[in-house]
């Protein structure tokens, strides 16, 4: 006795049988099939294991709630676990497994779980290992992670591609059953831009599974033409497979499309599955309902169905989910599938109805229980009967198939996403979206409307105001007469069941039963939220789409109260399952983040750079030579070269805005501490830039290119942030300042050509005097290159303390002039150098970065207490600045740092200690900002951040990293190691 | 060096256009790219249809600023011509290394460009000669809609392959 596939019926295409394997046996099916209807056409009702007690579960629904029947799709790379069978399309090939069971679903040692159930009850784990403690780490936890969870994941790396795609519309429909489909047609009919969603591979939501009719066609039949009218409409977009799983702000919703899930070979250019954000203008929801279960005794055994599915089965797929039937319903649902089931010729052996005094009028062939129940079913892998209670007495059937009608729960998920609770509807029994959706209305079975001809009319109507709001003018959609249409109106709920013996579960996918629920009342975790934490109800992947309400209704009970009292959990997104790989897209790889290139890339590639990431920008380096063993020998050769001869490092980088307007000087003066208002053209100026708070922000250089426009540099780190920080000043402190600012940063390929010989170097291209008087320090001019093939703008400024120039190009220039000052440079015995190099180059002359730039120091803590300026009557930073604290004697400032033994080295990071002081943080006197390996000094040499430093050179002190406990003895000193009086620089 | 011959070496020379039934790819000339900005309520709509009659396209950026492009290379007098004729009331700023154009073009083209860009790009609510600034993935860019079904694609110069390179995963599945 088990389900078997009807000889006629279905939406299925029988000239077309498709092959799969479920625990490695083969099976057939046909196309249009689910995995679910599929195993059950072959007489497979045993598809699971539970969570907890490893019992029997069969298939329970026909769509996304489906708690039991997931199972493990595909093989490899591809294999996706917890899938639910009741959503996946059968393809030719596939390949299932069943979960949590060993060594096999039909003989299952876990199992055993059940007969311990009487204590793993709710919380019991909570009760259960507490002690001994130290057992927790070695065996408890070990043992629970390895006994929790369905599926298993793969650790092969997924080879499908998956991506993510924004959409925009005036209205979008969720729902493409009758409700859905009424509004879909008046919208698209109206010319608005229009997007339906279903879920399901062939819209049509419940039409599908009707045996009713509509003008005159089936309701099938109405659902595939009104579908192809939509998509003959330019204006309509139709994404099937496709879940709404969230609405956000600013009536976003998301939703995934599973493109590629239904297939054995995904196309190699084509994602697996599409994230969708759809902004919609307007939103109507019409996701229908979800059929509630009955919590009586073996209500999860095989066998055990909802009556919707078990409909959806017989009239969609052509499956009989048994051959001798029964119907417990506490509505009028459950005569539409008896009255199918009597067509179809499967035996129905008789309809409990709990209602003693249903007016619905049964005219089949089958026996009807009014006012009893099903209290408790029968059977281990597969249902053998039933007991029906009635007035205190119970009669006992044998039957092999069970469906259940408990009502029904508006899926009202997504409405209750930006903050709206549900409202209990004692009229509906029923929760019910709140009111006063901002963009999004409900129409249909999810507005508790009841009746295809209703559903239809209501979605028309909603959809046609809705457009109304927008300025379109369209007529609701009308459609022929309905026949055969046994609608559902609401029915009160039943909650408690009499007569139970067996296990009565709630919550099926987290095995929790309803004496759980009474357990979690009784130790004071009745509110809903404990309830849930306590019991597991309405956890995992199905988060309780069928357990939920019912759970509310006996907690209710429980504690004496309405449902409205209990409440509901908040409903967050996602509604379904959403994969990794769908909320990833194709950010990862390759793709994972933007590569930033400087235009001189391949120039720094081909001299044989080794790339850093900095931020997203890739810069070089060093430069290694044949011969060169380590990174440290291509730096000090580098760093050596420079100040002997001449050097060229990549500096485009460096954020770089142009400024213009007639009051940029005056803006200038303002961000910077120091003056600019007097800068000369053809000047550059070293500035520093506050916060409001008067720490220093970050630093750079100005040049002054014409009267009325200025070049200024950033750190490259502080590029974006600086720019912004601009345009903030510019729009909101000083409107009325004429200002205007564009980032140039990608314009120019800008390198540094620093050395001795770098002035001899530069003179080869550029057309220009470039002596010491007509080029003199912190000289800015525009220059001739190259005959004048080019202009650039040529800076006399240096960050190596050396003779040194920036120059900067055309960016589409710069690979090739680079090119050109290496061959006129290689008989100057020129190097490329990177920013290792040019790191060591600033620490030996004690110039900061952002290491030093901390966001704890002002100017005067870095020796620069005469860049703030107090001529100036205000700038950025000016009222903090000189706040005590900031001002305190015992303040950080820059030092120098060296080993008192040459051979000695220490870390960036490392502390300060006084000479013999206890290695403790309470004697911590500063850190070590940078430090790096110098071979003019021939040591490791550092700058530092010390209490009171710039009074305390040449004091010995020790050098602690307590994380690697290094004690390095050491003498603080001057932060300048090289050149001190700045001979080289101004040559 | 005035013997040294100096080569322009563009940022996707190293990239092959794209040209298929559903899309087409094409990075554009590295031409001109000016960036006009203008003082507060200054009416710059002579200066600039001026440009835009002669061998420029002009380009909304945001209130006050345009792009002004071209497929030319400016000499350095076509280019102080240029942004002479932008004053008084505006100024320009050379941008012509600094951004690379783009050119998408294909039925399929609004249907790759929202794979990234979260912008509205249907033709009823971007409309030719419409500009726009937004994010192609995570990447900053600048679209203008130059034909019902082509798109000009300005980025900046160092994000131009990275999203060369998105643009091409993008449009995998219409190239065939």
């Amino acid at each position: 006795m088990t389900s078997y596939r009807l000889q006629k019926g279905g939406l299925i295409d029988r000239q077309s049988p498709l092959g799969f394997r479920f625990d490695g046996k083969a099976l057939s099916g046909f196309s249009g099939d689910s995995l679910a209807s599929a195993l059950l056409a072959n007489g497979q009702r045993l598809v699971a294991r539970s969570f907890k007690y490893h019992r029997p579960r069969g298939i329970q629904t026909a769509g996304s709630a489906e708690p039991n029947a997931l199972m493990t799709i595909g093989t490899g790379g591809r294999t996706e676990p917890n899938t639910r069978a009741t959503m996946q399309e059968l393809y030719q090939g596939l390949e299932a497994q069943s979960q949590n069971r060993w060594p096999s679903l039909n003989v299952d040692i876990g199992a055993l779980n059940s007969l311990l159930s009487p204590f793993l009850g709710a919380g019991f784990y909570y009760k259960t290992f507490m002690w001994p403690g130290a057992l927790w780490e070695k065996l408890y936890e070990p043992f629970i992670r390895k006994a929790a969870g369905l599926g298993k994941a793969s650790y092969e790396a997924d080879p499908d591609v998956y991506e993510k795609c924004w959409a925009h519309c005036d209205l979008l429909v969720i729902g493409a059953g009758p409700a859905g489909l009424g509004a879909a047609l008046t919208a698209g009919r109206s010319g608005a831009r229009v997007i339906l969603v279903d879920e399901h591979a062939l819209a049509g939501g419940s039409l599908l599974a009707e045996t009713g009719s509509i003008g005159g066609a089936t309701a099938a039949e109405f659902a595939r033409q009104a579908i192809a009218e939509l998509e003959s409409l330019p204006n309509v977009e139709l994404l099937t497979r496709t879940t709404a799983f969230g609405w956000y702000d600013g009536n976003v919703f998301g939703a995934v499309q599973r493109v590629q899930k239904h297939v054995a070979e995904p196309k190699a250019n084509v994602p697996v599955e599409r994230l969708w954000r759809i902004a919609a203008k307007r939103a109507l929801l019409a996701t229908g309902t979800e059929e509630r279960p009955l919590v009586f005794g073996g209500n999860d055994i095989p066998g055990v169905m909802m009556a919707g599915a078990a409909r959806s089965y017989l009239n969609r797929y052509g499956v009989a989910f048994g051959k001798r039937a029964a119907v417990f319903t506490t509505n009028d649902s459950g005569y539409a599938l008896a009255r199918d089931l009597e067509a179809a010729d499967v035996e129905l052996a008789v309809i409990v109805d709990s209602r003693a005094d249903t007016a619905f009028v049964w005219s089949g062939k089958a026996r009807l229980i009014k006012g009893a129940f099903v209290s408790d079913a029968k059977g281990g892998k597969s249902l053998s009967g039933i007991t029906i209670w009635k007035d205190g007495k119970t009669e006992t059937l044998a039957v092999d198939a069970l469906a259940v009608s408990g009502g029904f729960s508006p899926i009202i998920h997504l409405a209750c996403h930006r903050g709206g609770r549900p409202v209990w509807s004692d009229t509906h029994s029923a929760f019910l979206a709140p009111e006063q959706l901002n963009g999004l209305s409900l129409a249909g079975a999810v507005n508790a409307t009841s009746g295809i001809a209703a559903c239809m009319a209501e979605g028309a109507a909603r959809a046609s105001a809705l457009l109304g709001e927008l300025g379109f003018k369209v007529e609701p959609a009308t459609f022929g007469a309905v026949e055969g249409d046994i609608a559902a109106p609401s029915a009160k709920a039943v909650w408690s069941i009499p007569g139970i013996k067996g296990k009565a579960f709630v919550d099926f996918q987290n095995d929790v039963h309803r004496k759980d629920l009474g357990l979690a009342v009784q130790e004071g975790y009745g509110h809903v939220e404990l309830a849930k934490r306590y019991t597991t109800n309405g956890m995992a992947t199905d988060q309780g789409k069928l357990s939920n309400v019912n759970a509310i209704g006996l907690l209710a009970e429980a504690r004496g109260v309405s449902p409205a009292e209990v409440g509901t959990t908040t409903f967050r997104p996602f509604y379904t399952p959403v994969s990794f790989g769908a909320l990833t897209g194709a950010y990862h790889g390759d793709h994972f983040q933007p590569v930033r290139k400087s235009p001189l890339h391949d120039w720094a590639a081909k001299n044989g750079a080794k790339f850093v990431e900095t931020g997203l920008w890739y810069r070089s380096s060093w430069f290694s030579r044949d011969g060169e063993t380590s990174w440290r020998e291509s730096v000090d050769r580098e760093v050596r070269n420079v100040r002997l001869n001449a050097g060229l490092c990549d500096v485009s980088m460096l954020g770089k805005i142009e400024i213009v307007g007639a009051d940029a000087g005056e803006f200038l003066n303002r961000v910077y501490s120091n003056g600019f208002a007097k800068l000369p053209v053809g000047k550059a100026r070293y500035g520093l830039m506050l916060r409001e708070d008067g720490i220093v922000y970050d630093d750079g250089t100005t040049s002054r290119i014409e009267e009325k426009r200025y070049f200024m540099t950033t750190t490259t780190a502080y590029a974006a942030g600086v720019m912004n920080h601009l345009e903030f000043c510019s729009q909101a402190l000083w409107p009325n300042l004429d200002v205007r600012l564009s980032s140039v940063t990608d314009q120019w390929a800008q390198m540094a050509i620093a050395g001795p010989k770098s002035r001899t170097i530069l003179q080869a291209i550029v057309d220009d005097d470039i002596s010491n008087e007509a080029i003199p320090f912190l000289a800015a001019q525009e220059v001739s290159l190259f005959g004048g093939q080019l202009r650039g703008r040529l800076f006399r400024i240096s960050f190596s303390g050396e003779l040194a120039y920036e120059l900067a190009v055309p960016a589409g220039y710069g690979e090739n002039v680079a090119d050109a000052l290496m061959e006129a440079g290689k008989r100057h015995g020129i190097c490329a150098y990177g920013v290792e190099a040019l790191s060591v180059l600033r620490i030996e002359k004690g110039h900061v970065t952002h290491n030093e730039l901390n966001g704890t120091v002002v100017p005067a803590d870095l020796g620069f207490g005469k860049m703030v300026s107090a001529a100036k009557p205000d700038f950025i930073g000016k009222a903090m600045v000189n706040r005590e604290g900031l001002i305190a004697e015992d303040r950080p400032q820059l030092v120098g740092v060296v080993p008192l033994d040459p051979a000695q080295a220490f870390r960036t990071g490392s502390h300060i200690l006084a000479k013999d002081a206890a290695a403790t943080l309470e004697n911590d006197q500063g850190y070590v900002t940078s430090s790096c390996y110098s071979p003019h000094i021939g040591s490791t040499i550092g700058l530092a951040l010390v209490k009171r430093g710039s009074t305390r050179h040449g004091e010995d002190v020790m050098i602690w990293n307590g994380l690697r406990n290094e004690y390095t003895p050491g003498r603080l000193c001057s932060p300048v190691f090289f050149d001190p009086a700045n001979e080289k620089l101004y040559v | 060096m005035s013997e040294y011959r100096l080569i322009h070496r563009t940022a996707l020379s190293d990239k092959q256009p794209v040209d298929a039934a559903g899309i087409s790819l094409t990075a554009l000339p590295e031409g001109h790219v000016i960036h006009v900005l203008a003082e507060q309520s200054a009416d710059m709509s002579a200066t600039l249809e001026g440009a835009a009659a002669q061998t420029h396209s002009v380009r909304y950026v945001a209130p006050g600023q345009w792009f002004i492009v071209g497929d030319e290379p400016l000499a350095d007098d076509a280019m102080a011509a240029l942004l002479t004729r932008l004053t008084p009331h505006a100024a320009g700023v050379d941008q012509s290394h600094g951004r690379v154009r783009i050119l998408a073009r294909g039925p399929m083209v609004e249907c790759v460009l929202a794979k990234g860009s979260g912008a509205d790009l249907a033709l009823s609510a971007f409309a030719v000669g419409r500009s726009t600034t937004t994010l192609i993935g995570h990447i900053a860019a600048h679209l203008t809609r130059v034909e019902d079904n082509a798109f000009e694609i300005m980025v900046l110069r160092g994000f131009a392959e990275s999203l060369w390179d998105d643009l091409m995963r993008m449009s995998a599945e219409f190239a065939e």
